[in-house]
């Protein structure tokens, strides 16, 4: 019985961070550590099944940051402490670390995009030897939708790190107003090969910052983005998150863009 | 091998088969179609041959038998999760060349795809044996010989009707005692219709060239698709599906996950919570699904998706011909490329 | 020579007294509006010979041939024989003598939509319905006027009459195949009562609210709506045109099968029978049932029926209607 993937298993939550008004970091129970980049798949029996990214790995637990935007989400949103959500995964394909070894990367992420790519940040926060160099980008739409506002004034001790917000609503004392694609060009680039981009985000972010950095010579091969589907199993069988030939639950959500790029909704 | 029985002795071979087979093909719901004064053709369990409906193509394909469109995955109470109690029947389905071929289609989909098989479908699947029935006229809207679709060799049993007999050919023993000693051997193989009045041109490209997604074809399906979905549920190949839990209503502590069949032209089909959707309009859904049907699904799996049975042509309610936009396609496709 | 016209039997005989001294107009009943083009070979014959050239479409389905000399109609009535034979005897109506024309005229002819012959909509094949009605009411010289609609849309316009008869399908539910697409939901709330709702990924029904159209069935991508093969109908009573208090008819029996709609129509001829004021000249249903209320009309159509279980009855009806009222709409001049 246990050995269908389908029926998920009892986690407890052991922290809940506030992120923003809409956003909370759930901290979860979890004895086997997944990859950076790899999902979940969240439920509430009676309410409904998610898919969510890791936002955190550590001993023992897995971080989760969720956003209070549909039906499941919300009924997370109303569990406190040591209540029991319900996973199962890891799935799909995450980030692999080991061909960012000695290079070059850069970290563009949108809005609730930062999630998935703070524990790439955390490892090299913690192991800043096996990366040349680390540039962060990070654009919300208002200073309220800052996430992670205290990793990432810590990220801004040893690594580049750009923060915008697309509109300042007049409390903003940060440097930076204005879309993100509007600050690839700060970033000093590498060459050719010896550099990697990871942008996540929605899709219209993804798209026009990839844009700027193929603009400014980056090729599609050195751009890594995650892209967010509907899923409905994360197992390659429901059909909701196909593009193209590809499964993102199954060959993503981690893609190379020159791979990315063609798969057309 | 093979055997000669009359309507009679056909029938009677039904009475034994039913002792362990659950019989589903398709099967007359009189005055039950969409339109008044109709009737429905589905799949169903029949009891007797002559509840079997042979000469007609059933509006919904067999894939019912093996992909049922609701499924409860499992019950919950509080925390305890609780599967439905295995089911043990056997299923014999009677079914043309085209469907066999189909139902490669969801086994793949559902059995090899990903990290491991789906074990609902590998349960029920298992428990399920085809009986071929000879087709070599095509009916309306058949373009299985454009999709290669129009012979199997995969099945249990294959069965020629005539006016005054039927023949049966034998491949799985287990079904050799269901034969009675007084059935005539005779030779028989069944034959494939091996041309139909319908032709597609399949594009046969390794790349399907960029401007192809953007290409004015699909916009006349912006407004001539109602995104009704009746394409991608009479499919012998669509296995797309969405989960939803359930409480009940007299006690919302209990429940159940279940999963439906979903369609990719229907609204919703992409929608993620806080608002984002895909393929808003019906000519990128049309655009999505034609080439799922005739390309994206070839370069993972190693064949077409589409088997060529007709069906979505059968039913649109809209005069959208699918067979017609995969020529119109293929056209387009060589103009791109010269 | 001096014209001696019998003007009350002329106009039982089907034809009209028109405002052309010498001239009649004959109108040809065509029940259920389904006629064999073949026919209209005679009607041209007729209106080119003995007629003025012109055939007028009547509201009623019917055609109208006028021009025509009183002389002429028993000429024409034996021409019109063969329409008499394959419309009304072949059908099973009763005329004795089919050499003289029609026998009588009050019962006006039965109209229908096309029905479920075409329409995609329709639930009943009207045609044949109106020839078994047909049969059972004429001939008859009450002023009786019925018209048979498909379904809900009611494209006969089947409230002006004193019997609409409206196509009714009870949509049958297979949950485990629906697929929750809310085709039915979405349509049913747009373009009929919303007798649909989404429930926890399936479909609930109103019995209360579905009038029975069967639009449900017909947007469902996956049969999980079907029809119940019984047909229901729906009665409505008695509206009308003319000049006093015209009215949109109104509901009498929701789900009733076909017996219960035939003999509702044949027990209201009874009760034309008990009630008409045979003081006048003639006088149309409606206006005897509202001289004896409504209640004394249902009990007479109701009698000695055994009613099929679905059929749900009016306890009381209140036609509203249009009355003229010259001192409040008519003034000489605006105040």
């Amino acid at each position: 019985m246990n050995k269908n993937p389908l029926i998920p298993k009892p986690h407890k939550i052991i922290g809940i961070n506030r992120e923003t008004d809409l956003e909370s970091t759930f901290r979860i129970e979890m004895d086997t550590a997944p990859v950076m980049g790899q999902f979940y798949m969240v439920s509430i029996p009676r309410i409904g099944e998610m898919p969510i990214s890791i936002s955190g790995i550590g001993q023992g637990w897995i971080d989760m940051t969720i956003r209070n935007v549909g039906k499941v989400s919300q009924a997370v949103h109303f569990l406190d402490m040591e209540s029991t959500l319900f996973l199962r995964g890891p799935y799909g394909n995450g980030f692999c670390l080991e061909e960012f070894k000695g290079q070059h990367l850069v970290i563009a992420a949108g809005g609730s995009g930062i999630a998935p790519v703070r524990p790439i940040v955390e490892y090299y926060y913690n192991n800043q030897h096996e990366i040349d160099k680390l540039d962060l980008l990070f654009g919300f739409k208002t200073p309220d939708a800052i996430m992670f506002g205290k990793d990432i004034k810590r990220w801004k001790e040893r690594f580049k790190t750009i923060l915008t917000v697309d509109d300042a609503c007049g409390i903003w004392d940060g440097e930076c107003v204005g879309l993100i694609t509007g600050y690839v060009k700060d970033i000093k680039l590498s060459e050719y090969d010896r550099m990697d981009v990871i942008i996540i985000g929605p899709p219209v972010m993804i798209k026009f910052t990839a844009a700027e950095f193929i603009k400014r010579g980056v090729s599609e091969e050195r751009i890594i983005v995650s892209m967010e589907r509907r899923m409905s199993c994360g197992l390659g069988k429901c059909g909701h998150c196909k593009i193209g030939e590809h499964y993102i639950c199954l060959d993503g959500p981690v893609f190379r863009y020159n791979d990315a790029f063609k798969m057309i909704d | 091998m093979g055997w000669k029985f009359t309507n009679t002795a056909f029938n009677d071979l039904f009475a034994g088969l039913t002792e362990d087979y659950i019989i589903l093909a398709p099967k007359r719901f009189v005055n039950r179609g969409r339109f008044s004064d109709t009737d429905l053709i589905r799949y169903d369990e029949v009891k007797k041959s002559d509840d079997i409906i042979w000469k007609e193509k059933s509006t919904f394909s067999p894939k019912e038998a093996v992909f049922p469109v609701t499924q409860t995955l499992f019950y919950f109470t509080e925390e305890a999760f609780r599967e439905p109690q295995p089911e043990e029947k056997q299923y014999l389905v009677f079914l043309r060349p085209c469907d066999i071929n189909g139902i490669r289609r969801p086994d793949t989909i559902n059995l090899k795809n990903g990290p491991e098989p789906d074990s609902y479908y590998a349960n029920l699947r298992k428990r399920v044996r085809f009986v071929m029935i000879e087709c070599t006229e095509s009916f309306d809207n058949c373009f299985c010989v454009s999709m290669k679709s129009n012979i199997t060799s995969d099945y249990d049993m294959a069965v020629r009707l005539t006016d005054d007999k039927v023949l049966l050919e034998i491949k799985n023993d287990d079904f050799l005692r269901y034969i009675r000693s007084d059935i005539p051997k005779i030779e028989f193989r069944p034959e494939f219709v091996l041309e139909n009045k319908i032709k597609v041109n399949v594009p046969e490209v390794d790349e399907m060239p960029a401007g192809v997604y953007e290409h004015e074809m699909w916009n006349e399906y912006k407004s001539r698709c109602i995104a009704c979905g009746r394409c991608n549920t009479t499919c012998v190949t669509c296995t797309c599906h969405t989960t939803n839990d359930i409480f009940y209503d007299d006690n919302s502590l209990a429940g159940e996950r279940r999963r439906t069949w979903a369609s990719c032209h229907v609204d919703g089909f992409t929608d993620m919570a806080g608002g984002i959707s895909f393929r808003k309009d019906n000519g990128s859904r049309m655009r999505f699904k034609v080439l799922h049907k005739i390309y994206d699904y070839r370069k993972r799996f190693g064949e077409h998706m589409c088997v060529g049975c007709g069906r979505c042509d059968d039913n649109c309610p809209e005069y959208i011909s699918y067979s017609g936009c995969i020529n119109t396609l293929n056209k387009v496709i060589r103009e791109t490329v010269s | 020579m001096t014209l001696d016209v019998n003007t009350k039997a002329v106009v039982k005989n089907a034809y009209r007294i028109t405002k052309h001294r010498g001239k009649t107009a004959l109108r040809i009943r065509i029940p259920g509006g389904y006629l064999k083009a073949k026919h209209f070979d005679l009607l041209k014959e007729i209106a080119e010979v003995y007629g003025d050239g012109i055939v007028h479409l009547t509201t009623r389905q019917g055609f109208e041939i006028s021009g025509i000399d009183y002389s002429s109609i028993p000429k024409v009535n034996s021409l019109i024989n063969p329409l008499l034979q394959d419309l009304e005897i072949d059908i099973g109506v009763i005329i004795k003598d089919t050499s003289n024309g029609y026998p009588s005229a009050g019962t006006r002819n039965i109209a229908a939509c096309i029905g479920n012959r075409v329409c995609p909509f329709a639930n009943y094949n009207t045609t044949a319905l109106a020839q078994r009605i047909e049969k059972e009411i004429y001939p008859n010289d009450y002023h009786v006027k019925v018209a048979l609609t498909g379904c809900p849309n009611d494209c006969i316009k089947s409230r002006m009459n004193d019997f609409g008869i409206v196509g009714m399908v009870e949509p049958q539910y297979d949950y485990q195949r629906c697929i929750g697409c809310e085709a039915c939901v979405k349509n049913c709330k747009s373009n009929v009562t919303g007798a649909l709702s989404l429930h926890k990924g399936k479909v609930k029904r109103d019995a209360r609210r579905c009038i029975g159209c069967g639009e449900c069935i017909l947007k469902c991508p996956t049969a999980a709506w079907t029809r119940n093969p019984v047909k229901f109908y729906d009665i409505l009573i008695m509206g009308r045109t003319g000049k006093k208090n015209p009215r949109i008819a109104e509901e009498f029996i929701q789900w009733a099968d076909e017996d219960v709609v035939i003999k509702v129509i044949k027990n209201t001829y009874r009760f034309i029978d008990e009630h008409i004021d045979k003081t006048l000249p003639k006088e149309h249903i409606g206006y005897i049932v509202d001289r004896t209320g409504y209640q004394v009309f249902r009990d007479k159509a109701l009698e000695d029926i055994k009613l099929n279980p679905e059929a749900r009855i009016a306890k009381n009806i209140q036609w509203g209607g249009f009355r003229y009222s010259s001192d409040v709409f008519m003034s000489d001049k605006l105040q």
